[in-house]
């Protein structure tokens, strides 16, 4: 059903109460014919009557002179009658009013007085009645004709006709007009308002004058005012991080988009300060989740407190923060910014009583110069903060084209690495360790090789950073582990058989669950006292206790163990007492400066050491036979280097291997 | 919607209907009778006292005289009339539309004439004045009255006044004859006018007392009439019983007159409202037609 609008409404309504005052008008004016016809035959008959008893009292046989004058006075007097006529049986007219005019009026049709009560009186004209006079006792017959006004009786009723057709059209359209303005006034507008209200929702009419409108209008403000608060909440949940309060990571794009705008038309520039909080993941580790929600509230008030009002700061995720440095004038003013943030990490937080440290490592890039949008600027902020990491944490560094070019080439490697784990682009390439003694070929360490296609070999120096950096180190590993199982499992078969084989095993790896199993898979079907897994300090520096725990169960499954790069770190002696290393291997850096008298006394402490503890030792990075000399002095077993050969692949190992040709 | 506008359209209509339904209701029409001072039409009179005939919805228009009764009715302001034979003719002849529907009374000694002198000396007498409404019934008596007696016409006087003035004629010593009814020759016979002649006594004249009506009326209120017919009738009986009670509401119609008056006049008519088939067998030559008075 279509609907009506209110002004229709009201229109139809006006004309249903027009319709209804119109009949009401022609009710009235029926009614008042009715009863102008009724006095109007009332006043006529009682005219006629008089006016009989008048003439059976007074008129005489064929003489109306008697009567003749208050004949005329009825006529004149009488504002109905305008004529009467007295017409014998045989016709001849005995009174006229008019008596010009003898003749009957042709066109006027008489009906007898008796039957006025049917006639309209306002259109017939005559009125006859038989009039029977006496000579003595003889009666005479006379007919009486009286006409009337009708012109008069008209305009009788025609006059208040108009007279009430004029109020009429007048009250009406009056109190139609009243009516509509009326409504107009306390309906339509404030309907009007109200819809206005409802569409727009900004300033709430006033009050009305109709309750139910007036409810209307109230119901429509509280729920505004209810959507209003909700909107709000919804604004701020969308746009605000709801643990730490600062602008979350859509605000923030919001915000930085628009900045950009804003600087680029007031060729303004800004930075963007990537923070990351130092090592978090140990509070959270350690401390548990709640607190360390409440180190990044804590951290969000610090970021807060150490910018200006118009500067931006927003939770990036996680312990990742985002400060964004308006109106910069130089890098001056950005270096003071975040040495104010450094200061202020540098007191220690409180939370639940006790004090806790904390440092980020933070990296800048600057709109426009590293970046014209979001994504570059982020992504370059990103990169100079991995620099600060990179560099010691705790500590700023701003993005530069190089290191944009060393993140490039992380990326690009990284790439390579994945895609060349299936493609064999890894090779595994053996250095040997040579027996000292014997001049024997007794070992070899594995490592790792990457073929570039399009730039050949790629040293581990460059991609194993990378792979521990993203992780890719653990499926690296793997394939290391397998790989130089399944090439001693060759070897075992031939010439090569009593080959030892040394695999490095990262740190990162070290902490991987899985490490053990790959293992014990790997060495089921080779003598597994001829696999070796070389360590560096570094990798028992953290979880020492856990790490013991794992090498002690490696080594019940037959697996040797080397101390790599000894000498380089803290060489703790600890490490041997509590370790049960097989082989100390002496790091390159030693044997390089074995000449030297100081370094000279260094190794053969180490060897002496070695020997005591009843332990293999081998020497890295022999080169000369001066080297070899020496370490042959000091009593060193094994030694490994380009003294007698590169690394080399498993078929040059292997005709290396027969061929004998070590230092020769 | 749609169903606002048809109750609407609805409300119009039916205001538009009573609006046009606003008539008269034929039913609530009063019926207005045009009567005169009779002891005949004592019963109307009665009737109209006790409210029955307001119950009806029949009203009185009382004249002086039977003429101007039929003259009220002639010009349409009543419905019905009460009228002798005479009015019932003269109506008949002027208009037409009349017929009598109730037999009220037949004068028995009711219509007279007086006289201050013998009949003898009226019949001597050269000259003779007589008053009477020359167009009633008084005429047909006095016409009867010098017929009989072979009085010459040409000595009488006539003298047209209706009854209201008529009672009020002095005795002289001219010889007067007075044509008049009760209870009009009350207030005569106490001036010294005796009755010479009555109805009682001239056989030939049968003087009918009748309601009568238009046709329009008896075909519209016919149930209305029959009830009045039955008004009347428990009048008469009422009258017969207790003459006394009804004078009480009756007097005031009646002029001058006392109780004894009264019993005297009631004994000058008989009423006729139950008729004999042998007075319907002379009414009807009169043209009194049995099939359409109300029985």
């Amino acid at each position: 059903m279509k609907s009506l609008s209110i002004k229709s409404f009201a229109l139809f309504a006006t004309a249903v109460l027009f319709v209804v005052v119109a009949a009401l008008f022609v009710n009235f004016y029926r009614t008042s014919k009715s009863n102008i016809s009724s006095l109007v035959k009332e006043s006529i008959q009682t005219k006629v009557l008089t006016l009989r008893h008048f003439l059976e009292r007074n008129m005489h046989i064929d003489n109306a002179n008697s009567i003749m004058a208050y004949m005329d006075n009825v006529v004149v007097t009488s504002k109905f009658i305008s004529d009467i006529h007295i017409v014998t049986s045989d016709h001849k007219v005995v009174y006229v009013t008019d008596r010009d005019k003898i003749e009957k009026h042709p066109n006027i049709r008489c009906i007898s007085i008796v039957n006025i009560a049917q006639a309209d009186v306002f259109s017939q004209g005559c009125y006859s009645f038989s009039l029977r006079l006496f000579k003595g006792l003889k009666p005479y017959y006379y007919k009486v004709y009286v006409y009337t006004d009708t012109e008069y009786l008209d305009s009788l009723l025609n006059k208040q006709i108009r007279r009430y057709l004029i109020y009429f059209l007048i009250f009406g359209v009056l109190f139609a007009l009243i009516a509509w303005f009326v409504f107009r006034l306390i309906v339509v507008k404030p309907l009007e308002k109200l819809r206005q209200y409802a569409y727009y929702s900004t300033k709430p009419p006033g009050t009305f004058l109709i309750s139910e409108i007036e409810s209307i209008r109230y119901s429509l403000m509280m729920t505004f005012k209810r959507l209003k608060k909700e909107q709000e909440e919804l604004y701020k949940l969308s746009t605000q991080d709801s643990l730490s309060g600062l602008y979350n990571r859509l605000s923030l794009f919001d915000k930085v988009n628009w900045l950009i705008a804003q600087s680029q038309r007031e060729k303004k520039r800004f930075a963007l300060v990537f923070i990351d909080l130092d090592d978090f993941k140990n509070i959270n580790d350690t401390r548990g989740h709640d607190f360390g929600d409440k180190v990044l509230q804590e951290v969000s008030h610090i970021l807060l407190e150490s910018v200006r009002e118009n500067d931006i700061v927003a939770r990036f995720g996680g312990d990742e923060f985002v400060v964004v440095l308006t109106d910069i004038e130089d890098d001056v003013t950005i270096i003071n910014a975040l040495e104010r943030i450094k200061q202020k990490f540098a007191n220690p937080i409180q939370i639940e009583g006790s004090s806790y440290s904390i440092t980020a490592s933070m990296g800048i890039a600057i709109y426009p110069k590293d970046g014209e949008d979001i994504s570059t600027l982020l992504k370059n902020a990103d990169i100079a903060m991995y620099t600060s990491k990179e560099e010691g944490k705790n500590t700023y560094h701003f993005f530069t084209e190089s290191l944009n070019e060393i993140i490039e080439e992380k990326v690009r490697i990284s790439k390579l690495m994945r895609e060349g784990l299936h493609k064999g682009y890894f090779e595994l390439y053996y250095q040997p360790k040579v027996e000292i003694e014997s001049n024997r070929i007794v070992g070899c360490e594995a490592l790792i090789r990457l073929h570039d296609p399009k730039g050949g070999i790629i040293p581990p120096d460059k991609f194993i950073p990378v792979a521990e950096s993203d992780g890719f180190i653990i499926p690296l590993g793997e394939w290391i582990i397998q790989e130089a199982t399944r090439q001693l499992q060759k070897w075992q078969e031939g010439a090569l058989r009593d080959i030892k084989v040394s695999i490095n095993i990262s740190g990162l790896q070290f902490h991987d669950a899985n490490l053990f199993g790959t293992l014990q898979k790997s060495i089921a079907s080779i003598k597994v006292e001829n696999l070796d897994i070389e360590l560096t300090e570094s990798v028992l520096m953290k979880d020492f206790e856990e790490k013991v725990e794992l090498i002690e169960r490696i080594k019940k499954l037959g697996v040797s163990f080397s101390l790599d790069d000894f000498g380089t770190g803290y060489s703790s002696l600890s490490y041997l007492k509590k370790i049960p290393f097989d082989t100390i291997k002496i790091d390159k850096s030693f044997i390089d400066d074995l000449q030297k008298p100081k370094e000279g006394e260094f190794v053969r402490l180490i060897v002496n050491i070695a020997k005591n503890l009843d332990l293999e030792i081998v020497a890295e990075g022999v080169e000369t036979k001066e080297q070899l000399e020496i370490l042959q002095q000091m009593g060193c077993d094994i030694y490994q280097g380009y003294l007698c050969s590169k690394p080399l692949p498993a078929a040059e190992f292997e005709e290396l291997f027969e061929s004998h040709k070590c230092n020769m | 919607m749609r169903f606002f506008i048809q109750i609407v359209i609805l409300a119009v209509f039916t205001f538009f209907l009573s609006a046009c339904s606003s008539e008269q209701n034929i039913d609530n029409e009063k019926i207005k009778i045009a009567t005169n001072s009779w002891i005949g039409y004592a019963p109307l009179f009665y009737a109209k006292e006790t409210g029955e005939l307001d119950k009806l919805g029949f009203s009185l228009i009382t004249n002086v005289s039977l003429a101007e009764a039929a003259d009220v009715y002639n010009v349409g302001k009543a419905d019905m009339v009460t009228t002798t034979q005479h009015e019932y003719y003269t109506l008949k002849e002027l208009m037409g539309d009349v017929t009598p529907v109730i037999l009220l009374d037949r004068s028995n000694g009711g219509d007279m004439i007086l006289s201050n002198v013998s009949l003898e000396k009226i019949k001597n007498a050269p000259h003779v004045t007589a008053y009477l409404e020359v167009d009633s019934i008084n005429a047909e008596l006095l016409q009867e009255f010098i017929e009989k007696n072979r009085i010459d016409q040409k000595k009488l006087s006539i003298i047209n006044e209706d009854q209201q003035k008529i009672q009020d004629v002095q005795n002289t010593n001219e010889p007067t004859l007075i044509v008049t009814y009760t209870p009009y020759d009350v207030s005569l016979k106490r001036k010294g006018f005796r009755e010479i002649v009555s109805t009682k006594d001239i056989h030939k004249l049968v003087v009918i007392d009748a309601l009568c009506t238009r046709k329009k009326i008896i075909e519209q209120h016919k149930d209305r009439l029959a009830a009045l017919k039955q008004v009347i009738d428990q009048k008469i009986e009422q009258i017969k019983r207790d003459p006394k009670r009804s004078f009480g509401y009756v007097k005031k119609y009646l002029g001058d007159m006392s109780y004894e008056d009264y019993l005297v006049s009631l004994q000058s008519i008989e009423w006729i409202n139950h008729p004999s088939k042998e007075l319907l067998e002379v009414i009807a030559k009169m043209g009194y037609k049995e099939k359409d008075l109300i029985r």
